[in-house]
């Protein structure tokens, strides 16, 4: 069955959001949209699947096999959903029921499960079957909570595909998975189309895009800028706006604050660790870990979800113990001169406090002067009112920048960021990394980054410390030996 | 995402037998703690009260004679005799351990000022304030969340508005108010009920609903915002696009996951139910654990007032308790931090 959508526009107060002629998912063929955050390529599907936030106004048409009705009847479309029409949510973790296990969540989308007792038993039985059929084996009665990030998307892609929709829409799909995971879920997408689904993706990852390798749209400011396959087009973009898209990946960056001759520790060390261990639910993350860190050198931490990056972050930090070893910091460190920058930086601002109260707060205490706060602004180029607002007033790039600039007004020696991107587009990412970076330069201060993205690793970091799969404790095998200091 | 770690693959025989092993376990766990939790509580509460009574001003035999006879028979001998009856001139310790001693082969005395036994005393009382705190609770809760998840469906709506002006009017209401004007209409003007006592037909129905009334209103508010929180997560609209209709997304997804806030919050009302009732509890002249500990602190019937205050420290015991294992079983991410 083809879907075509005809005139689609999305409003909101008389604005548009989305403005696409013409759309066509066709069966065995997958069709992506990328574009930044903003730029309504997510609204384009939910307008499909009839999920819009009825603050927006929708006009268009839908056609599914040539039978036409108005995009406004969301009601129609909802009668398709789970059956026809299936989404694939983003942030697979928080789209599980936490207090639900897995398999009645994969099972409750298969037709028979509300019809009576054999129904219930044959949908489970056929969630067992899918879930086994995505690698999951033995997690059937497993809670959301004690899965990965990868083990999640599997897990929602069965409750998504369960009740046999032909039309797949992934929302962001891959938001916080690894190179490992992201490539496991284009696979799965990719059968989807093989069987003769059809594939709708909304994405800004061009690695997730270049997998799925069917028709590429480039969306920017509420329209299609370009559109062709994938490969030709992500080869050879004729649209300025894809080629600022495609310079935006962190592999062709050229930025004028790489550090041109990284120095060879002859100074001491600001934080040094020997012999850390840590397990944590039955693993080992590490064992016999040395690792140290001198001043105004750019060390990643990389490796796959799950691997121990964070909590070798805390325990560096000091904020987690070590089973085994000890962390020294230096003295000069004492008085908030080593700073973190959170993955999520909303849970690192008060709700309900405006910004600037915030900062405020650290300009008093460390007695800074308060001359730095706009000046800082300015370098990072936000505009001033955004301190009036709220930490859920402003976007996720832009208060990333505000807790950058929270932590630089300390003139911190060591800025430890954990996935500070990992939730921002490409090129809020770059903006983002840009800010941080001309400032770690300036400032000449250590960067510790830890990231699952290893092609930023390798823009920013001068050394990579790369942990692996986390192993059981009880399969023998010692853990990780960091791989190779450059 | 960074994810801490990844557990072990969970083994593979059946999910049932796993999850009860789970909580189980943890319902294990906290069932030790809440029982160290209990003597503790009984032994400080015991001592706190008694060091209490014995320190506050006026003279303990002059009172319990005030109680047993009336305040004019009341004089120096009468006290004198009170005195060598009850043993009050005894160091407070033996007096504190001998009540311990006592206490732990479940006997509690005799009221100093009745003679009853505190026992049977106690029992009725437990009773009475059960009874009372487990119909308005009834009331309240069938009351208050069905109004709740009707404002959480609809937002800003008809309903939702009414919650509101119902939860501000009997949240400002006093319950000796509220008490009074049930009395006077339902009682005196209807005549369908009576207007206060205890072991008749009847007697309950004005007490449970001037203490439901106002519960009411805050369980609709707080259901309301536990429920809405839910609904706008993103796995109930995950659930909704599976093709779940509206109800069955309520059923399945909403009312355990909002359910793991309310439970905690009706375990704290339900507390204050049982402990801070007494103004309900005179209005009415129901013979409440709050009603008996005033008269036992008034007349200084130490055997009575320690095993009250005894019960109820125990309540908040049970109830917490009762309040734990609810979550472990609502919630299983609960399970593993026991």
């Amino acid at each position: 069955m083809t879907i075509e959508l005809l005139d689609v526009r999305v409003t909101h107060q008389g604005r548009a959001l989305v403005d696409v002629p013409q759309l066509s998912l066709e069966p065995g063929r997958a069709v992506t949209l990328v574009g930044e955050s903003g730029s309504g390529k997510s609204l384009l599907a939910h307008a499909l699947m009839g999920s819009l936030p009825s603050s927006l106004q929708v006009q268009g048409l839908v056609s599914f096999g040539g039978e036409r009705t108005p995009l406004q009847d969301a009601a129609a479309r909802r009668k398709l959903w789970g059956h026809q029409l299936a989404l694939l949510p983003q942030e697979p973790v928080l789209a599980l029921d936490p207090t639900m296990r897995v398999d009645r969540q994969v099972a409750e989308g298969h037709p028979g499960f509300l019809r009576g007792r054999r129904g219930r038993l044959a949908a489970l039985k056929e969630a067992g079957n899918r879930l086994a059929g995505l690698g999951l084996h033995g997690v059937q009665g497993a809670y959301p909570h004690t899965l990965s990030g990868g083990m999640a998307q599997r897990v929602a892609f069965a409750a998504a595909t369960i009740g046999g929709a032909e039309v797949l829409i992934a929302d962001e799909p891959s938001k916080g998975l690894d190179p490992v995971a992201r490539d496991a879920l284009a696979q799965l997408l990719s059968r989807h189309v093989e069987q003769g689904g059809s594939l709708l993706t909304i994405t800004h990852d061009l690695d997730l895009a270049r997998a799925l390798d069917g028709e590429l749209l480039v969306m920017h400011q509420a329209g299609i800028v370009e559109q062709g396959p994938a490969r030709q087009v992500l080869a050879a973009p004729t649209h300025p706006w894809t080629r600022r898209l495609l310079e935006a990946e962190p592999g062709r960056w050229d930025p004028a604050w790489r550090n041109p001759a990284p120095e060879t520790g002859a100074a001491v060390p600001l934080i040094e660790a020997r012999g850390l261990a840590k397990a944590f639910g039955g693993r080992t993350l590490f064992s016999d870990l040395d690792v140290s860190i001198s001043p105004g050198e750019r060390l990643a931490l990389t490796g796959p979800s799950g691997c121990g990056k964070t909590t070798l972050g805390g325990i560096l930090l000091r904020l987690v113990d070590p089973d085994a070893g000890e962390v020294n910091h230096h003295a000069e460190l004492a008085g908030g001169r080593l700073q973190k920058l959170y993955q999520d930086p909303a849970v690192a601002f008060p709700a309900r406090v405006p910004i600037s109260a915030g900062l405020r707060d650290v300009v008093r205490r460390h007695n800074v002067s308060p001359e730095r706060v706009p000046l800082l602004m300015d370098r990072l180029r936000l505009g001033h009112s955004l301190l009036d607002r709220r930490p859920g007033e402003v976007s996720g790039g832009e208060l990333q920048r505000l807790a950058t600039i929270r932590a630089m007004l300390l003139n911190p020696l060591v800025v430890f960021a954990d996935e500070p991107t990992s939730r921002l587009d490409l090129l809020t990412q770059q903006e983002t990394v840009n800010c941080l970076m001309e400032q770690v330069a300036e400032q000449d201060a250590a960067l510790v980054l830890v990231t699952h993205d290893v092609g930023l690793a390798a823009a920013v970091a001068d050394r990579h410390l790369s942990l692996e799969e986390a192993v059981p404790v009880a399969s023998g095998r010692d853990a990780i030996a960091p791989q190779g200091s450059r | 995402m960074t994810i801490l770690s990844t557990p072990s693959p969970p083994p593979s025989h059946p999910a049932e037998t796993r999850r009860d092993h789970s909580l189980t376990r943890a319902a294990g766990k906290v069932l030790a703690r809440r029982a160290a939790q209990a003597v503790g509580v009984t032994l400080a509460v015991t001592i706190t009260c008694f060091v209490i009574v014995q320190n506050l001003p006026g003279d303990i035999a002059f009172r319990i004679a005030a109680g047993r006879y009336g305040y004019d028979k009341v004089d120096a001998s009468t006290a004198a005799e009170v005195r060598a009856d009850v043993n009050l001139d005894a160091p407070a310790w033996q007096q504190l351990g001998g009540w311990i001693l006592d206490a732990l082969r479940l006997d509690f005395g005799t009221s100093l000022v009745t003679g009853a036994s505190v026992t049977d005393e106690l029992a009725l009382h437990l009773t009475a304030t059960l009874q009372l705190a487990a119909v308005a609770l009834v009331l309240s809760v069938a009351g208050g969340l069905l109004l709740g998840l009707l404002a959480a469906q609809n937002r800003g709506g008809a309903v939702d508005r009414l919650t509101d002006a119902w939860v501000s009017l009997v949240r400002a209401l006093p319950p000796f108010i509220l008490g009074l004007v049930l009395i006077i209409v339902f009682s005196v003007q209807l005549g369908w009920v009576p207007a206060a006592g205890h072991g008749e037909r009847g007697n309950i129905v004005l007490p449970a609903i001037t203490l439901a009334v106002g519960l009411s209103g805050l369980f609709a508010r707080v259901t309301r915002d536990a429920v809405a929180q839910v609904l706008e997560s993103g796995h109930v609209h995950f659930a909704r696009t599976k093709g779940l209709a509206r109800h069955v997304v309520l059923a399945r997804h909403v009312i355990r996951n909002a359910g793991v806030t309310l439970v905690s919050y009706i375990g704290v009302q339900v507390l204050i139910l049982v402990e801070g009732v007494v103004v309900v509890e005179s209005l009415f002249a129901w013979p409440g654990l709050g009603h008996a500990l005033v008269h036992a602190v008034f007349w200084r019937d130490i055997p009575a007032m320690q095993a009250t205050v005894l019960a109820l420290a125990l309540i908040v015991v049970v109830v917490s308790t009762l309040v734990d294992l609810a979550v472990l079983a609502l919630d299983p991410r609960t399970r593993e931090a026991q």
